[in-house]
């Protein structure tokens, strides 16, 4: 290892070590602020995972008018099973229709009777394939199905669509909650590393009467910083894998619901974008710290 | 080795030095003497680039201190020792870690700092006191480890700026005669002090200044 590193890397060291307090308060401002990111990129993930479920879900019901005959509601079931964008394409007779709602709905079963065996019309339910379920494409796709065969085409698409728009709301401000909650981490962190710097003031000002550049200085200061950010970092990642565990316990336990079983810990690259972040913010912190302290001595 | 034409330093309206001409030669030995507040700290600050002048041209060793960019000035001041009268020393770093200092930031191996250092605690008279640390030595050692500190990487120039200043009679000699013992060896060195006594006993060049003029060269 050359000299210079080597100095470089002593010196590191020893300050971590000599500041113990301080390195360990920037190590938990960065696992705190990681932690919270961690959180709002977990809910953001389960969420979109959510929605692409749903998504996939997602089918037309498309009921026949009335005076369409049985043997068209057959061709015309056969036509859309042959399409690209459909998956799977099920005829629902009006008579197995109300049979499903009398069987759901018993106590309606008299006002069923007394309106007819075909109040329920028949119809098709037509499920798509993944990538004609989209918003948008489903519109189009519904707008396809011929006027003259159907009296109305349902999906229930439009929820999603707006839950959508909520979750596009949720990313903004979710975007600027964890920019506010970086730029915050950030003065926190070079505050705390300028505690450091300031503790050893004495020490740095003689370092530059005997010659060292500012690189010379700054170098340690990285690579506390560095340290400082793994720490933080993994502890972040530690605390995020324990409250997915309880969350999922939790959930189990007192709902039992099977959206327990959805929740997903984040991916690698998801981790791998935390652990930058985390050493990013140790080592940018460390940098202007000290380019602060730099710029106020000759 | 130094050489100041029409230098002149202004805080504001304030004048710290005025119109300064002069020329040292390598080897030489000189004070900058003067009452307090006469310009002595600036004009030394000067030659080491902690401030640069308003007007006029410093060269140091070659290098031309009043247009030195903030880049550089670690280059010229490892050809620069510097000894303050507050010594200057890193309380919680053993002797022999301050000494090393100007050669850790030159990127030196252990070995050569060790040898080094144990050459120019010699050279001051504190030979194996490498471990101990600074608070716990006498103002007099600590002011001859911040001598060893500022002639450790042989620099042409030494610079000490009232280094006598904090110590009894005996002890200010003993700084003396190290200092004189350096110059011996090639080293120009500039010394700022008001001691007339200690200027008496060590007899050299003085440089003079008042409200910022050099008036005795």
């Amino acid at each position: 290892m050359p000299q210079r590193l080597q100095h470089v890397m002593r010196r590191a060291f020893r300050s971590l070590w000599e500041n113990a307090y301080l390195n360990s308060v920037s190590s938990g401002v960065i696992a705190s602020t990681i932690l919270l990111f961690g959180v709002y990129l977990s809910v953001q993930f389960n969420l979109n995972n959510m929605v692409d479920t749903w998504d996939r879900d997602v089918h037309v019901s498309a009921y026949f008018h009335p005076d369409v005959p049985e043997q068209r509601r057959f061709d015309v079931r056969d036509q859309i099973a042959k399409r690209d964008d459909v998956s799977k394409v099920r005829y629902v007779s009006s008579d197995n229709a109300n049979r499903w709602m009398q069987e759901r709905m018993p106590a309606m079963e008299g006002i069923l009777d007394e309106l007819g065996s075909d109040t329920l019309p028949s119809s098709l339910e037509i499920s798509l394939t993944a990538s004609a379920a989209k918003p948008g494409t489903i519109d189009d796709f519904a707008r396809t199905l011929s006027v003259t065969d159907f009296s109305d085409v349902d999906y229930g698409q439009e929820w999603i669509e707006k839950f959508e728009g909520f979750l596009s709301l949720l990313k903004l401000l979710g975007a600027i909650m964890g920019s506010l909650i970086l730029i915050a981490a950030l003065f926190l962190v070079m505050n705390t590393v300028h505690l450091v710097v300031y503790n050893r003031k004495e020490e740095l000002e003689i370092q530059k009467l005997v010659g060292a550049t500012d690189g010379y200085i700054t170098a340690p200061f990285l690579v506390e910083g560095l340290i400082q950010g793994l720490i933080g970092s993994i502890l972040a990642l530690i605390g995020l894998a324990a409250v997915h565990k309880l969350l999922v316990a939790r959930l189990k336990d007192s709902f039992e619901l099977a959206v327990s079983a959805d929740l997903h810990f984040l991916p690698n690259s998801y981790v791998a974008i935390l652990f930058i972040a985390g050493t990013v913010l140790g080592v940018s912190a460390a940098f202007f710290a000290v380019q602060r302290f730099l710029s106020k001595v000759n | 080795m130094i050489r100041a034409y029409h230098v002149t330093k202004r805080y504001g309206d304030v004048h710290a030095l005025k119109d300064v001409t002069l020329k040292l030669g390598k080897g030489e030995f000189c004070y900058v003497t003067g009452p307090s507040g006469a310009g002595k700290t600036t004009m030394l600050k000067m030659l080491y680039g902690s401030v640069q002048p308003t007007e006029g041209k410093l060269l140091v060793g070659g290098v031309d201190v009043s247009r030195l960019s903030r880049r550089r000035l670690p280059y010229l001041r490892r050809n620069i020792g510097i000894v303050f009268q507050d010594f200057k020393l890193i309380p919680t770093r053993t002797v022999g870690e301050n000494v090393g200092l100007a050669l850790e930031v030159l990127g030196s191996s252990r070995e050569i700092i060790d040898r080094r250092v144990n050459a120019v605690l010699n050279i001051v008279g504190l030979p194996g006191r490498g471990s101990e640390y600074p608070p716990t030595l006498s103002g007099g050692e600590q002011q001859r480890v911040a001598v060893a500190r500022a002639i450790v990487n042989d620099p042409s120039i030494l610079l000490a700026d009232e280094p006598t200043g904090n110590l009894d009679g005996a002890m200010a000699i003993e700084v003396m005669e190290i200092l004189r013992a350096i110059n011996l060896r090639g080293t120009t060195v500039m010394v700022a002090t008001h001691d007339t006594g200690l200027m008496n006993r060590f007899p050299f060049r003085k440089l003079r200044f008042e409200a910022g003029r050099l008036v005795e060269s």
